[in-house]
């Protein structure tokens, strides 16, 4: 299986403006030193709280965003590298699914509009043919020719979402970012949509960069995923490695964190302590240190490295990999006692 | 057991250029002393509303209200005043909004903010006030409590911000609280330790807790008792246990099987087909029917009553599922 | 078989389009009460500024149709004639209206124009095109305008045309730092980035989307910058730094105090400029914040909410009450505050 995205070492900073406009006060670093492969045709999860950077990395991906250190290949391609003209072509084989069905679809548009308006960019006029393509693409994402000429409003948000994907397929992409395509919407709607992706990827052999906060819906879904923590990945690998066997502290917990609804064992919420603390400036060690529950008092410094445990299953953390064997604090691996006041709260 | 609220019938409509929004219709609710109770459903269901209205906050205009009895503690409070009404919020009957950020005022320290509530409803002085409020803040969890106090809302984490407002709902010992949403907005983590911290609060000061959410593991979670809402009706009402282990309404069945848990198979989602109604227009007979598998000619002409199964449950359905996944033959 | 379209029938489909949405708008103001009198009155003035050859009986301009001087209002002078020259009050009035509008409209239209160019330009283009634009618009809000006006027309002369320009360029400023926040908005809308993946250019996405969705901001703020505009002008030639041609309905007021209108009690010198600006001034504004409620429903007044209700058919309103209730409604209460107990138990266990 080839590779349809590689992710070689990518940073996304952006400097933090003080009150001059020329002093940088900071740096927050949305995504930092992230190196991911995915793989043609599959589905790929990137999960993560919000300020973790997942959104960043998608946006990256697509070519919104231009990575401040490290290279994005399309199908083995740099993307910066190419000419404008020979960007836009080639970034047209990569679609997105935004969050807000609300907000994706210009409300002055109608649906035939919104749906056709990717080909009018190509280039194509001839009215007919795009009529009978749009009739095409909304009867694939389960809508009907009747709806052509509605508006936006007229829609619920779970149908909005629909438009959103018809317009997202309407070019033959190869690749379509979904960011968290189904958080707004009701959740006796999720599944319809979460089946329509799933039946258009067989249809149309697509590869889909799935981000979403709910570890449950990855796990369904995905076939390889990458857990990200304040710009960094934790752990990163095969779906069905990594729930088999989750390595990272930060990944368990997250697990934990999945409110059961069965009834068989007691009704308990597991809690991982602490905030989400600023992406400015962060610590130098490893980025989830302050919230760890098994932190050692050399992860406050020496950022852990990646390593492949098993065979597509790679874990950044001191506890699985050990330290490295340089300079270290003393008592490095003894267990982190923690007052209160390390727990940072964001300012 | 002693009730806390006693709501019978409640109706609310929205008069609008469109015609009338029919958002909650006719609605019975019952809370008792230290229970929590979940009030499920999800966009247009008219669970927000309700909530509202047990407050007495919806207006008119924009709404219509009819209600046949709203009792708070023994207390009809049809018959409260405006003003009587202001006494008995925050002091008695206390909200917990969605949106911590836009419930709190941005130019004042959140101390400030708590301190008024004691000030204004237990008559304390500014000393005394911020006395509790430290001492709440530590309640509920937030460390450094004194010098939490004198931030500003912007410069708390929006986990900090929710017990904030939990520790303002708390700050009189009300007899109900009512929480609409209290965690959507959080991350998974920060979530599940305000869930925590609002239920250990709940169980600790005896209070009675009303909480309106979409989410059913949130319910599944903390509450004792759940009512289901679909389009402006309840469909179903149970025990917590009971309900997720033997859930009878069709649209509970799907509610159930589209919240993702790590334990489900892979790539695939049990669906319910459909929309959710438009509350202008809402379908014949059942609301539910045009979704639902087990609809028949009856479910389309007629809407089933609210009728009790037993235990507590009431179910309105004609063709109520007894067994998981099992349809009973009435 | 392929038709493409020419560049012609594009530009009629684009034109006849054009038309229907103004259409439709035209038709949404006109549902709407205040809407109504805004575009009567405004309407009314257009033509009144039109005709005025044919409506006014004098030319205020001829001097050989001028009269006794101090006139009071009569049948051969609707009101009357003025006190230093005697000329027609009625007749200045209507040839006013023809200042008047022409200054304000022409010079919203433009305010419109510059200011949506240069919002959408700083907004759409952002870096250093957009922070100086930016810091031009600082600087031009604290510089006092009277002043600035009354040097300006000091320098430049008193035509008509110099005084519209000068309204132009003090005018752009706070319609482009709005344009400007709302592109920005609409920039990042996911909708534009969608267009951007799909390979769209800028001039494609700044006229599909940017452009249109500023539409309705551009329309309210032409109607409500031409009030603005009328009364400044007015102010403007009462303190005598209009063009001295044209007679204007400021200028007919500032003649009226220097020629003695209240001294003599020539009330109708003063009584019929004043209500012409009224009038415009009022009618422009009813249209401006029309067009705002309609682009911007949250704005909508709660007094219609009020009328809403007041139209409700209460009898309606019983029947949909009363639809909403359970056929065992009783039966199904009754079972519910009994098993009150059976939620206790349940409870502790």
């Amino acid at each position: 299986m080839s590779d349809i995205i590689t992710l070689q070492n990518v940073s996304v900073h952006f400097p933090v403006r003080g009150f001059l406009p020329f002093l940088k006060k900071g740096e927050i670093q949305a995504v930092s030193d992230v190196s991911l492969r995915i793989g043609r045709g599959e589905i790929f999860g990137i999960v993560g709280e919000s300020g973790c950077g997942k959104t960043t990395l998608a946006n990256t991906m697509v070519g919104f965003v231009k990575p401040t250190a490290g290279k994005v290949l399309f199908e083995g391609v740099d993307l910066s590298s190419l000419p404008r003209q020979e960007f836009k072509k080639v970034r047209r084989r990569m679609q997105m699914i935004f969050q807000d069905p609300f907000s994706s679809l210009n409300p002055r548009f109608n649906v035939y509009q919104i749906v056709s308006e990717p080909m009018l960019i190509r280039g194509e006029d001839d009215e007919e043919s795009m009529k009978a393509r749009v009739v095409e693409l909304l009867e694939m994402v389960g809508l009907s020719s009747g709806d052509l000429y509605r508006y936006p409003s007229d829609f619920s948000g779970g149908q909005r979402q629909r438009i959103g994907i018809a317009r997202a397929i309407s070019l033959n992409p190869s690749f379509l970012v979904c960011d968290e395509p189904v958080s707004a919407l009701d959740v006796s709607i999720h599944a319809q949509i979460l089946n329509l992706l799933l039946e258009l990827q067989e249809k149309l052999n697509l590869t889909y960069v799935f981000i979403s906060h709910n570890l449950a819906d990855v796990k369904k879904l995905c076939d390889r995923l990458a857990v990200m923590y304040l710009g960094k990945v934790m752990e990163a690998g095969n779906s069905d490695k990594i729930f088999a066997k989750p390595l990272h502290p930060y990944t368990q917990a997250l697990m934990a964190a999945v409110l059961n609804i069965d009834f068989s064992g007691k009704r308990e919420i597991a809690v991982l302590p602490g905030d989400t603390p600023s992406p400015i400036d962060p610590p130098p060690g490893c980025r989830f240190w302050q919230r760890c529950p098994k932190a050692m008092r050399g992860c406050k410094d020496v950022p852990p490295e990646y390593v492949e445990v098993e065979e597509d299953h790679v874990v950044a953390c001191h506890l699985v990999n050990g330290f490295p064997k340089t300079e270290l604090p003393d008592g490095y691996d003894q267990p982190l006692v923690r007052s209160e006041k390390t727990v940072k709260v964001r300012r | 057991m002693e009730q806390v609220l006693k709501l019978r019938n409640l109706k609310v409509v929205f008069p609008t250029d469109y015609g009338l929004i029919r958002a909650v219709e006719g609605i019975d609710l019952d809370i008792y002393d230290r229970e929590c109770v979940a009030l499920v459903g999800e966009s247009g269901s008219g669970k927000s509303v309700t909530s509202q209205a047990v407050m007495r906050l919806l207006g008119s205009p924009p709404s219509l209200v009819r209600v046949d009895v709203l009792e708070f503690d023994g207390r009809d409070l049809t018959r409260c005043t405006e003003k009587e009404m202001q006494e008995i919020r925050g002091k008695e009957m206390a909200m917990i909004f969605q949106d911590a950020m836009t419930s709190l005022n941005p130019v004042m320290t959140v101390g400030r903010q708590i301190d008024e509530v004691y000030i204004r409803h237990e008559g304390d002085s500014k000393q005394a006030a911020r006395e509790k409020t430290v001492k709440a803040l530590e309640l509920i969890g937030i460390p450094e409590p004194g010098e939490r106090a004198n931030a500003f809302p912007h410069q708390l984490s929006g986990g900090m911000r929710q017990r904030v407002l939990l520790a303002m709902a708390f700050a009189c010992m009300p007899k109900l609280i009512i929480a609409d949403e209290p965690t959507t907005a959080l991350d998974v983590t920060i979530q599940a330790q305000v869930l925590k911290t609002l239920r250990g609060m709940q169980k600790g000061c005896g209070t009675s807790l009303l909480l309106v959410t979409h989410d059913l593991s949130v319910v599944a979670s903390i509450a004792d008792r759940v009512y289901v809402m679909y389009a402006g009706k309840i469909v179903e009402k149970a025990p917590v246990e009971d309900l997720f282990i033997k859930p009878h309404h069709p649209y509970t069945v799907g509610l159930m099987a589209a919240v993702p848990t790590l334990t489900d198979e892979k790539k695939k989602f049990t669906q319910i087909p459909g929309t959710v109604p438009s509350p202008v227009n809402k379908p014949s007979g059942c609301y539910f029917h045009p979704r639902c598998e087990y609809a028949t000619e009856r479910c389309r002409r007629e809407m089933p009553s609210l009728v009790p199964v037993g235990q507590g449950r009431e179910v309105r359905c004609f063709h109520p599922l007894s067994v998981e996944g099992g349809k009973s033959s009435e | 078989m392929k038709a493409k379209r020419t560049l012609g029938q594009r530009f009629w489909q684009g034109i006849t389009k054009r038309v229907s949405g103004a259409g439709a708008l035209l038709a949404k103001v006109w549902a709407h009460k205040q809407g109504k009198v805004g575009l009567i009155m405004v309407s009314f003035l257009v033509l009144v500024a039109i005709f005025a050859p044919s409506i006014a009986p004098y030319d205020p301009y001829d001097v050989s149709q001028r009269a006794a001087k101090g006139l009071p209002p009569s049948r051969e002078h609707l009101l009357g004639t003025t006190i230093n020259t005697g000329q027609d009050i009625f007749s200045m009035l209507i040839y006013g209206t023809r200042v008047s509008l022409i200054v304000g409209v022409t010079s919203g239209v433009c305010i419109a124009f510059v200011g949506s160019i240069l919002g959408v330009a700083a907004g759409y283009l952002g870096g250093a095109v957009d922070t100086l634009l930016m810091r031009l618009v600082d600087i031009m809000l604290v510089i006092p305008t009277l002043p600035l006006v009354i040097v300006l027309t000091n320098v430049l002369g008193r035509d008509f045309w110099i005084i519209i320009l000068i309204f132009v360029a003090l005018g752009w400023t706070g319609l482009a730092r709005t344009i400007r926040s709302l592109v920005l908005v609409l920039k990042n809308s996911n909708y534009v980035k969608a267009a951007e993946l799909a390979g769209a250019s800028r001039w494609h996405i700044m006229t599909r989307h940017i452009l249109p969705g500023t539409s309705h901001l551009l329309i309210m703020s032409t109607a409500l910058s031409s009030a603005g505009i009328m009364v400044a002008e007015a102010g403007l030639s009462f303190l005598g730094l209009g063009d001295p041609t044209a007679i204007s309905w400021g200028k007919m007021l500032a003649e009226a105090q220097s020629g003695g209108a209240l001294l003599f009690g020539a009330w109708w010198w003063i009584l019929a400029p004043g209500l012409g600006i009224f009038l415009a001034v009022f009618g422009f504004m009813r249209l401006g914040l029309v067009l705002e409620e309609i682009a911007n429903p949250r704005m909508k007044r709660t007094s219609s909410v009020y009328k809403l209700f007041k139209s409700l058919d209460s009898s309606y309103v019983e029947e949909v009450f009363r639809s909403m209730d359970d056929y065992q409604k009783i039966g199904a209460a009754e079972v519910a505050s009994g098993g009150g107990q059976h939620y206790g138990t349940g409870l502790e266990a």
